[in-house]
């Protein structure tokens, strides 16, 4: 992202937005102990696309809710847009995530009492930073992109559920954060909303620049990203590069 | 469906804690009503015959002539008399006055008669001893020989306290008794309660007693103690039926704290009971279980308010018994009947609160539970009708309230002003969210982004916050109506005194006062201002000699609050207490000044002390040479009404002459206004603890219905501590919102009130808005709100927003 100016370790090639390294998350304890992620080592170079796949069960929403401090690893460490998570309170993580992750997920990605635009505010606005000019700009600019001019006064039961996802990823994309996690984004939505909303998040790479990470277990999805990294069982299976 | 009705107990059971608590307390304070009424009433009649123990026959409620002509004629032969009767009296210890107002009663003359328990020392023997309850001996630290000065001016009294006794029965409880040689002094204004007679068994009495007054109609002492039991009974039965329209008031709270709470569960339910249609369960198995499922939560309300209930007030009773004997409370026994009425009451509660959301949580269709969850958005349409009842029942009790106010009618302004309550109560759903919009930008303006979303929090379910709103709504109407009509009482009943006490303290002296006396008494410490009165002692009719004294003095503008009667120009003003034996108003009778007479016309009136009252014009007629006989004063505005007495007695007292204290007067009616308001606000308390306990309750509900989305907030950057003043927010909105609502209509029920009530009985009076208790309960119901918030707001903020995204 060209608008972050956080100190970046020197890159051998590109700067990263997020990585991790041996990465193990566990649930419970002894008879119901689950270990979502087993050791984790994982890279996510800036400005791509990148997909995150595997069966159901396999750690994929885990692996997600780590990257972005959501959820607080068993072990290993994150590094997100410089800035290692571990040993952050909530209060800091919670600004951190406020100022530097997006996030779209499967369902329920807004808040039902506010307007699309509201929603699409919300983030900044709890940052403090709604008043920026700047930002007033790209809102323009995203919400032109997204189609979504027409329906910025709607709540979002008044929204079919691609125009409430195309809401949360304006919302996403609106504070240029370094990087925006998707767990999932078109579970909900049929075909042609899908393409729709994936072709969205890929052209947020391509024009934007931005960093995104998307959990999927649809093929179909994963065709859209840069690279494909597939899960099994809490381990990195196979890391692929899609054709660029 | 017994497992799935079991499985859901299990799972609910916590949910339901707040409903379970408001039925709790509602059922829990009858419990606690019936045990303290049945210690007060076995209080109040526990030897109740003691006093009448020897006596033949009983006079029940002799004028106070008659009275003291039958105690002077019983030590005659065989026969006695003594009565139960107070006179109240100012009491002093070493020119300080220990109480401006005590009950001095009777100590029979015959040892057999002498019903009071002895304690310490011995019964008076000669005029000048006196015995001192134990229970006032305590509060105003009397001990044996202590020397009491009894009552002001020339009748006033000094004895020795020779014994310390306790009274078998509190109806015949007195704080000093006085052999009826001392008590006699004061015959004018003793109320006698009763008088008992013994000598020669119950014929022979009555035909003495009817010697002396040939149309009394005396009474067996078993008739006359079955009449008396039957008057406390009562008393104490219109005491319990006032306190339990206050635990009723508690239990319609309840009703809708309990209501909100099933249509909250059955909404977030709903799937689930549509998941069980789909399964094949019938609407009538559904209904049958959630039916079981308020059954046995009333059943368990019931149990746990009646043990509750029993131990509390058990509880309450041994430890006033404890710790204020003076309260004289009996032995708690509360009825089996009690106890099933309270559980009755809780189940009934229970039934009737569950019956529209039962009802509703049926109608739902299978096919609900296959749709998208949409619970978040359920805002419940409010209904046409519903609104059209709303407007009705508003029109129609405002028409009731203008009715009261026109025809002074209570019946019309208590079925208006509930009216008016319902009808508000059903634009409830309109209204409350317009008051909460309204101070959105307020609320964001102080709390930024979490105001806001607290504001929207607030106001997305508008049937459940107007249901929430409500609860507290009646106890803040009721509390606030009672604030501001007894502060309207208060200045409506002070005007009045300002007529009936226009003097603080007089003294008032049967010869001329020494010069030096006016100084003396203006220097006082609390004295304001002091003026000097002339006049002379006067004979009239056939009353002892007494100072006459003007209407108005020179400069009595500075000590009078309101104006003094103004007699005629052939009329003079007797103190009541003088008259009813023998002189009666209307009467023309001679007053006498040394050798002048005039024939004057005799009215009645008070508070200028012991004197009579005659125009200036006629007082100059009948003693030129007036000399000071009196002084008014005037209290500073902070003067203890009780220190004030003693300085001015310790003057008065060496000169013979007496006080009137008109400020201790006035002050002990304050005391009454200020004990009542405390009394009422107090009962009305428990039903807005039932409505702070519906405010958490609903926010905790709702915060279990919200958990995804505070995970979202938490996701996309609220910290904890927004998220617990978001929802710390919301309930300080509802609590407010519900206050502010609640002070403008009490208010404007204390307005018609006073306008049907108070201004008829009291002329001018108006309404009187007391605005710094109104402001505390706007502070208190906030806090009040802040505290209800606490424990949901806590489960809010700690859940993870991870483990919060994978909730269903
Ligand atoms: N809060 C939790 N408590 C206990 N176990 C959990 C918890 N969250 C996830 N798990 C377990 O961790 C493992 C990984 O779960 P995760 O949600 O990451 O899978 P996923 O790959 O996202 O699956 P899906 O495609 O179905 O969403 C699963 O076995 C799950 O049962
Ligand atoms: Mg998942």
């Amino acid at each position: 992202m060209t608008s972050l100016t956080s100190p970046q370790p020197p890159a051998p090639t590109v700067a990263l937005a997020a990585s991790a390294r041996g990465l193990m998350k566990s649930f419970g304890r002894d008879d119901t102990l689950v270990h979502a992620l087993r050791g984790v080592d994982l890279d996510l170079p800036a400005g791509r696309f990148t997909a995150i796949m595997g069966p159901s069960g396999s750690g994929k929403s885990t692996l997600m809710h780590c990257l972005a401090g959501l959820d607080q690893p068993t072990a290993g460490g994150v590094t997100v847009a410089g800035q290692a998570l571990e040993g952050m309170d909530d209060d800091t993580l919670t600004r951190f995530r406020r100022d530097h992750v997006g996030f779209v997920f499967q369902a329920f990605n807004l808040l039902p009492m506010l307007s699309a635009a509201q929603n699409i505010w919300l983030p900044t606005e709890l940052a403090g930073r709604d008043r920026e000019r700047s930002l007033r700009e790209r809102f323009d600019g995203i919400v032109e992109t997204l189609g979504l001019t027409e329906r910025l006064t709607h709540r979002p039961a008044e929204l079919s559920g691609g125009q409430q996802q195309r809401v949360a990823i304006a919302r996403a994309l609106l504070s240029a954060p370094a990087i925006v996690f998707a767990d999932e984004p078109t579970g909900n939505l049929d075909s042609s909303s899908s393409a729709e909303v994936l072709s969205l998040l890929r052209q947020s790479v391509r024009e934007l620049g931005q960093t995104v990470v998307m959990v999927t277990h649809e093929t179909e999805a994963a065709t859209y990203a840069d690279d494909v990294i597939v899960l099994a069982d809490g381990r990195i299976t196979e890391r692929r590069q899609a054709a660029a | 469906m017994r497992t799935v009705i079991l499985a859901s107990l299990r799972t609910h059971t916590r949910r339901y804690g707040a409903a379970l608590l408001a039925i709790v307390v509602g059922s829990a304070f009858i419990v606690v009503t019936a045990a303290l009424s049945s210690a007060v009433r076995d209080g109040l009649t526990a030897g109740i015959g003691e006093p009448y123990a020897g006596a033949d026959a009983v006079l029940d409620r002799p004028s106070s002539g008659d009275a003291a002509r039958l105690l002077a004629a019983a030590p005659g032969d065989d026969a006695d008399a003594w009565l139960v009767g107070w006179t109240m009296q100012q009491v002093a210890r070493e020119g300080k006055v220990i109480d401006s107002s005590t009950d001095i009663a009777q100590v029979p003359d015959r040892p057999a008669h002498r019903w009071q328990d002895l304690l310490d020392g011995r019964f008076p023997g000669a005029p000048g001893e006196a015995l001192v309850d134990t229970n006032a001996a305590k509060a105003k630290q009397l001990a044996l020989g202590d020397r009491l000065r009894i009552g002001t001016g020339s009748s006033a009294l000094e004895v020795t306290v020779v014994g310390i006794a306790d009274s078998p029965s509190n109806h015949a409880v007195a704080s000093v008794y006085l052999l009826w040689s001392d008590l006699s002094r004061w015959a004018d204004s003793l109320y006698v309660g009763s008088l008992a007679w013994s000598g020669g068994g119950y014929d022979a009495a009555r035909s003495a007693i009817r010697t002396v007054v040939p149309d009394a109609e005396p009474t067996t002492v078993p008739a006359f103690l079955q009449e008396l039991q039957r008057e406390v009974n009562n008393g104490v039965d219109i005491i319990q039926v006032v306190v339990l329209l206050f635990g009723a008031i508690a239990l319609v709270v309840a009703v809708l704290v309990i209501n909100n709470t099933f249509t909250i569960l059955f909404a977030q339910r709903s799937r689930d009971f549509a998941l069980l249609r789909c399964v094949g369960a019938t609407r009538s198995q559904v209904l049958r279980s959630v039916r079981l499922e308020s059954v046995a939560l009333g059943v368990l309300a019931a149990i746990i308010g009646v043990l509750s209930g029993l131990g509390a007030g058990y509880g309450l009773v041994a430890l006033v018994r404890a710790q204020w004997p003076g309260a004289r409370l009996g032995h708690a026994d509360v009825a089996p009947a009690w106890l099933a009425g309270s559980a009755a009451v809780a189940v009934g509660v229970t039934l009737v609160a569950a019956w529209l959301p039962t009802r509703r949580a049926v109608r739902i269709s299978p096919l609900a539970a296959l749709r998208p969850d949409d619970s978040t958005q359920a805002r419940t349409r409010t209904g046409r009708i519903r609104i059209a009842f709303g407007a009705v029942m508003l029109v129609a009790g405002v028409l009731g309230l203008v009715a009261a106010v026109a025809t002074a009618n209570v019946g019309a302004l208590a079925v208006g002003g509930a009216t008016v309550f319902l009808g508000v109560l059903l634009f409830g759903p309109i209204l409350v969210p317009a008051l909460i919009r309204a101070t959105g930008p307020l609320t964001r303006r102080l709390l930024g982004p979490a105001g806001r979303l607290a504001a929207g929090n607030a106001v997305r379910n508008p049937r459940r916050t107007a249901a929430t709103v409500a609860s507290l709504l009646i106890g803040v109407t009721l509390t606030t109506a009672v604030l501001t009509g007894m502060a309207s009482s208060r200045s409506a009943v002070s005007a009045e005194m300002d007529e009936q006490y226009s003097i603080d303290l007089t003294v008032t002296a049967q010869g001329p006062l020494p010069a030096d006396a006016v100084d003396r008494l203006a220097a006082v410490d609390g004295v304001a201002a002091a003026v000097p009165v002339p006049g002379a002692v006067a004979t009239i009719d056939d009353l002892a000699p007494l100072p006459l004294l003007p209407a108005s003095a020179d400069g009595d503008a500075t000590v009078l609050h309101g104006a003094l009667p103004t007699p005629g120009p052939r009329q003079v003003l007797v103190p009541w207490d003088l008259l009813g034996d023998g002189l009666e108003v209307g009467d023309v009778v001679p007053v006498t000044v040394g050798d002048r007479t005039r024939e004057l016309r005799v009215a009645g009136g008070e508070g200028w002390g012991e004197a009579a009252l005659v125009r200036r014009t006629t007082l100059d007629a009948l003693a030129p040479a007036a000399a000071v006989h009196a002084v008014w004063l005037r209290a500073a505005g902070d003067a203890d009404p009780e220190d004030l007495a003693g300085s001015v007695e310790a003057i008065a007292a060496p000169v013979d002459a007496g006080v009137e204290n008109g400020l201790a007067k006035r002050s002990y009616v304050d005391l009454q206004l200020d004990v009542l308001t405390g009394g009422v606000v107090g009962l009305l308390a428990i039903a807005v603890l039932i409505a702070l306990v519906g405010i958490g309750n609903t926010l905790g509900l709702s915060v279990l219905e919200r958990g995804r989305e505070h995970a979202l907030l938490r996701a996309l950057g609220l910290t904890r501590r927004q998220v617990r003043r978001m929802l710390a927010t919301e309930a300080v909105l509802l609590s407010l919102v519900a206050t502010v609502l609640g002070t403008a209509l009490g208010v404007v029920f204390a307005w018609t009130a006073v306008r049907a009530l108070v201004q008829p009985a009291i002329d001018g009076a108006g309404l009187v808005l007391p605005w710094g208790q109104l402001g505390l309960v706007v502070t208190i119901a906030a806090l009040a709100g802040l505290v209800a918030a606490v424990v949901p707001s806590r489960r809010a903020s700690r859940i993870a927003p991870a483990a919060g995204l994978s909730l269903d």
